[in-house]
C-alpha cells in the first residue's frame, strides 16, 4: 500500500501532455477533463486532509459540487477520451463519497490508506479480541442457556426478557468502544492538523485499528442476539 | 438537425416526447392520443400491427398477437413458463438461453417485438416533426427508460431493442427518476421525495433527494414483475371460474378487455357491472389488497436504505396508470402520512422525464443532474456457490468495484468467472448476468497469478468488466457470455432483417393509418345516429333519402375496413364524409344555438 509519504505529486494529461497536480481534476493547460491517475486517495479527491472528522453537510455540498463538472451527461458529445475520464472519475468519486460518508467505513478506509487493515474481514470477526473474552463467555453460556430452555417449551417472554438482558453488557462495551474511537478519532486529527511524524502518528492508528476490530467484533455479537430475538418471535 | 426524443417503452402503453423551448412535450398522433398500446400483432401475410390496431386484433387473432412483452425482457424460457401458459401467444426457446415469441411461423425474441414498438414511435415522431415544416425530421436517438428494478439482463436487452428498431440509445435511466425531473421542472418539489411507480407490469419505488437541481437517488426497491396485469389476472380467474376456463382465445381475450375496463370504472364509481353480475369497489379493494400490500414492504425497505424515517419524506408523487386505483392512493398516503401527488398525467409523466433528460445529453444543459443508483447488489460466485457482493445495491453510479483473482493449478491459463446481480447469499437465489473466461494468464505456479478484474456500472446500470493480470501487466481478453441475452452479432442481424421488412412494415402503417382515420369517421357517424334528437333532426332538417345515404355509405366503409386494400377503404371514407357533410352541420348549428340559449352541450 501506498502511502502519503512515498505518493507522487505530480500527473501527466494525457491530452496535451502538460503536467497537473496530483489532486487536479482538470488539466490547468489544455482544461481537458483529466484522465483519473493510480495515485491519490478519496480524501485528496474531494479536497479533504485525511482527517476522520468530516462535517457531513460540507462532504455533500463537494460531491454535488464534484458531480456536476465530472459526470457522464456532461461529456456526452465530447471525444472517447474525455467519455472514459468522464466515467472514470464519476465513478471514483461516487465510490469515494459513498465510503467517507458513513464513520465506520471512512476509519476503515483510513487505516487500509495508512497500511493497516486487517488481514481478512473473515479473520478479524472470528478471533475475540481479548478485551472482550470475558462478556464473549458469559453471553455464550446465556445464548446456550437460552436455546436449551427453547427446546423445552419455555415461554417466549421468559426466553426474550433473558436475551435482553444477555445485551446489556455487550450493550455497554459497544457505548464505552464507540466513545473510545471519537477520542482517538480527535487525536488523530489534531495530529493531522500540525503535520505530526509518523512515529507519533502510528500509536494513534494501532489504537484506533484494535477499537475497530472489536467494535466489529460488538457488532457481531449483538447482530447474534437480533437473530435469536427473530428467532423467539417466530416461534411465537 | 436530427431530432432527440425520450420514451417511455411501457408494459401496456408506451409514449415518446420530445423538449419544446425548453419545455417537454408528449407527441400525439392526429387523433390526439398520446399512448401507443404495447401491443404487436404479425398478421399471417407477414405485415406487422403495432398499437391500437394489433390490440384489435387480439380479438381477433389472438394467437398471432404479443401483449407485455416487457415482463420477458431480459429473460429465459424458465422464468416465465407459468405465466405463459396464460397468453395466447406461443412462448418457448432452449433452457438457459432468450425467450422466443411465436407469432405464426415467425420467431421473435423479446428484444424483436420491443423494437417495432419503438419503430412505431419513432415513426409518430418523425411524423410529427414533418407536419412541424422541420426540415431534417429524423428521430435517430433517444432515452428510454426502464423501471429502477430492472436487472442488467433487462436494461441491455432494452438496450438492444433500440438499436434493433435503428435508434441510437443515449441513455437508459429509470422510470421513477424520469418522473421526478418532470415534477422538478418547476423547482416547486425540491426535498425529499418519494416516487411510487405502479405500471402495468412492473412496480417501483425510489426515494430522491432534490436540491440544486441535483436529482439524487438515495434508495431504490421494487418488484420487476407487479402492476395491474396481475389485477387484471385476478379478475380474469373470477370471470373464467364463472364462466368455465376453457375458453377460445379470442373469448378470453374478451374477457380481458371487459375486466380492464371494470377496473377502470371502478377507480371512478363505486360500482360497475362484470359478467353481467355486480362488482363494487368494496369487493375490488378486497380481492386486490394482497397485490397493493406487496407493494408496501419495498416502499418500507426504500425508506430505511435511504437512512430516513417515513414521516422525513416531503413529498410522494405517483407515477403509472394503476395509482389511478383509489386504493392505491389510499394505502402510499397511509403509509407516508401524506397525500400523494398526482397532478401530471401518470401515463405521460415518465416519457416528459426522458425527454428532459435527452435534452441534457445533447445540449450538455447544466442546471439539471440525475444521480441514480444501482437497484441490485453486483458480485461474483465463490467457493460452495455463494455470491460474494462486489458492488452493493443503492451505490450511485456509474460505479465500479474490482476483485483479485488468482489461479489454482500450475500453468492454468484462464479463470471462470461467473457474475450474478441479486442480495441473496446462495448463487442459485441470485440472478446470473454472465459467464466469463479470463484467458491469457501467463503460465506460473499455481497461487502466483494476481487478476484484477474490474467491474464498470456506467450510467445507464449497464454492466461492463475488464481484467488485467499484474504481475505480468498483461491485460486479459474477456468473452462475454449474457445469460439471458443477445450478443452483438445477432442484434446486428435483427437490425438489417428489420431494414428487410421495412418496406413492408411502411405499407402496414400506411395503411393502418387509413384505418384509423376511417374508424374516427364511422365512430363520429354511428354516434350522430345513435344521438337522442338524432329523430327529429332526420324529420325537420333532412333530405329525402339523406339517412338512406348515410347509412349505405357506412356499411359500405365497414365492408371494407377490415380488409388490406388501402384504397377501397380512403374512397370508402372519403364517400362518408361526403354523404355526412350536412348532417355534421346540422348538429354544429344546433350544438351553437344549444350554447346560446343556455343549454349545455352535453344536453343534446
Amino acid at each position: 500500500m501506498m502511502t502519503s509519504q512515498t505518493a507522487p505529486t505530480l500527473q501527466v494529461c494525457r491530452d496535451c501532455g502538460g503536467g497537473a497536480p496530483v489532486d487536479a481534476h482538470f488539466c490547468p493547460q489544455c482544461t481537458k477533463i483529466l484522465s483519473i491517475s493510480r495515485h491519490g486517495d478519496y480524501f485528496s479527491f474531494l479536497g479533504l486532509s485525511r482527517k476522520l472528522g468530516i462535517d457531513a453537510a460540507d462532504l455533500e455540498q463537494r460531491f454535488r459540487g464534484l458531480s456536476r463538472q465530472f459526470h457522464p451527461d456532461y461529456f456526452f458529445n465530447a471525444p472517447p477520451t474525455e467519455r472514459r475520464a468522464s466515467l472514470e472519475r464519476s465513478s471514483y468519486l461516487n465510490d469515494a463519497y459513498r465510503t467517507l460518508k458513513q464513520p465506520v467505513t471512512r476509519v476503515d478506509y483510513l487505516l487500509q490508506l495508512e497500511g493497516l487493515a486487517a488481514r481478512s474481514p473473515e479473520e478479524a470477526s472470528k478471533q475475540v479480541p481479548p478485551s472482550l473474552l470475558e462478556e464473549v463467555f458469559a453471553l455464550n453460556e446465556e445464548l446456550d442457556e437460552i436455546r436449551e430452555l427453547r427446546t423445552s417449551g419455555t415461554p417466549v417472554d421468559q426466553l426474550r426478557a433473558k436475551l435482553e438482558r444477555a445485551r446489556g453488557p455487550i450493550e455497554a462495551k459497544r457505548a464505552a468502544h464507540e466513545s473510545q474511537l471519537e477520542d482517538l478519532s480527535a487525536r488523530w486529527d489534531a495530529l493531522v492538523d500540525r503535520g505530526a511524524p509518523p512515529e507519533e502518528r502510528r500509536p494513534v492508528l494501532e489504537a484506533l485499528r484494535e477499537r475497530v476490530l472489536e467494535r466489529n467484533y460488538i457488532n457481531n455479537l449483538l447482530a447474534g442476539i437480533e437473530r435469536e430475538l427473530a428467532g423467539t418471535a417466530s416461534v411465537g | 438537425m436530427s431530432k432527440v426524443v425520450g420514451i417511455d417503452l411501457g408494459t401496456t402503453n408506451s409514449l415518446v416526447a420530445y423538449v419544446k423551448d425548453g419545455a417537454p412535450v408528449v407527441i400525439r398522433d392526429r387523433s390526439n392520443d398520446a399512448l401507443v398500446p404495447s401491443v404487436v400483432s404479425a398478421a399471417e401475410d407477414g405485415t406487422i400491427y403495432v398499437g391500437r390496431e394489433a390490440q384489435r386484433r387480439l380479438l381477433t387473432d389472438a394467437a398471432r398477437t404479443v401483449y407485455s412483452v416487457k415482463r420477458f425482457m431480459g429473460k429465459g424460457p424458465d422464468d416465465v413458463r407459468q405465466e405463459a401458459s396464460l397468453l395466447p401467444f406461443r412462448v418457448s426457446g432452449e433452457p438457459g438461453g432468450v425467450v422466443k415469441i411465436g407469432l405464426g411461423d415467425r420467431e421473435f425474441t423479446p428484444p424483436e417485438i420491443s423494437a417495432f414498438i419503438l419503430r412505431d414511435l419513432k415513426h409518430r415522431a418523425e411524423e410529427f416533426f414533418g407536419s412541424q415544416g422541420e426540415v431534417d425530421n429524423e428521430v435517430d436517438r433517444a432515452v428510454i427508460t426502464v423501471p429502477a428494478y430492472f436487472n442488467d439482463a433487462q436494461r441491455t436487452a432494452t438496450r438492444d431493442a433500440g438499436r434493433i428498431a435503428g435508434l441510437d440509445v443515449m441513455r437508459i435511466i429509470n422510470e421513477p427518476t424520469a418522473a421526478s425531473l418532470a415534477y422538478g421542472l418547476d423547482k416547486r418539489h425540491q426535498g425529499l421525495i418519494a416516487v411510487y411507480d405502479l405500471g402495468g407490469g412492473t412496480f417501483d419505488i425510489s426515494i430522491l433527494k432534490v436540491e440544486d437541481g441535483v436529482f439524487q437517488v438515495l434508495a431504490t426497491g421494487g418488484d420487476t414483475h407487479l402492476g395491474g396485469d396481475d389485477i387484471d389476472l385476478l379478475l380474469m380467474h373470477r370471470v373464467l371460474s364463472e364462466v368455465g376456463w376453457s375458453q377460445p382465445a379470442e373469448r378470453v381475450q374478451e374477457i380481458r378487455k371487459a375486466v380492464i375496463q371494470a377496473k377502470w370504472d371502478l377507480s371512478e364509481r363505486e360500482e360497475t357491472e362484470l359478467n353481467g353480475k355486480r362488482l363494487t369497489r368494496t369487493e375490488f379493494e378486497t380481492m386486490i389488497r394482497p397485490i397493493v400490500d406487496r407493494t408496501l414492504e419495498p416502499c418500507r425497505q426504500a425508506i430505511v436504505d435511504a437512512g430516513l424515517r417515513a414521516d422525513q419524506i416531503d413529498e410522494v408523487v405517483l407515477v403509472g396508470g394503476s395509482t389511478r386505483i383509489p386504493l392505491v392512493k389510499h394505502l402510499v398516503g397511509e403509509l407516508f402520512g401524506k397525500t400523494p401527488h398526482s397532478e401530471l398525467n401518470p401515463d405521460e409523466v415518465v416519457a416528459l422525464g426522458a425527454a428532459v433528460q435527452a435534452d441534457i445529453l445533447v445540449t450538455g444543459n447544466r442546471e439539471m443532474l440525475l444521480l441514480d443508483v444501482t437497484p441490485l447488489s453486483l458480485g461474483i460466485e465463490t467457493m460452495g456457490g455463494v455470491m460474494s457482493k462486489i458492488i452493493m445495491r443503492n451505490s450511485t453510479i456509474p460505479a465500479t468495484g474490482s476483485e483479485m483473482f488468482t489461479t489454482f493449478a500450475d500453468n492454468q491459463t484462464a479463470v471462470d468467472i461467473h457474475v450474478l446481480q441479486g442480495e441473496r447469499e446462495l448463487v442459485a437465489d441470485n440472478r446470473s448476468l454472465a459467464r466469463f473466461r479470463l484467458r491469457g494468464i501467463p503460465p506460473m505456479p499455481a497461487g502466483m497469478a494476481r487478476v484484477q478484474v474490474q467491474f464498470q456500472i456506467d450510467a445507464n446500470g449497464i454492466l461492463s468488466v475488464t481484467a488485467h493480470e499484474l504481475r505480468t501487466d498483461v491485460e486479459q481478453t474477456i468473452e462475454v457470455k449474457p445469460s439471458y441475452g443477445l450478443t452483438d452479432d445477432e442484434v446486428e442481424r435483427m437490425l438489417l432483417d428489420s431494414f428487410e421488412h421495412a418496406e413492408a412494415d411502411f405499407a402496414a402503417r400506411l395503411l393502418i393509418e387509413e384505418r384509423n382515420e376511417a374508424e374516427s369517421v364511422m365512430l363520429a357517424t354511428e354516434k350522430t345516429l345513435r344521438s337522442p334528437d338524432f329523430a327529429e333532426i332526420a324529420r325537420q332538417d333532412l333530405a329525402p333519402g339523406e339517412q338512406q345515404r348515410i347509412e349505405t355509405a357506412l356499411a359500405e366503409l365497414k365492408a371494407v375496413i377490415g380488409g388490406n386494400d388501402r384504397d377501397a377503404i380512403h374512397e370508402k371514407t372519403h364517400a362518408l364524409n361526403d354523404a355526412t357533410r350536412h348532417l355534421a352541420e346540422i348538429s354544429m348549428n344546433r350544438s351553437v344555438q344549444a350554447a346560446l340559449s343556455g343549454r349545455s352541450v352535453n344536453e343534446i
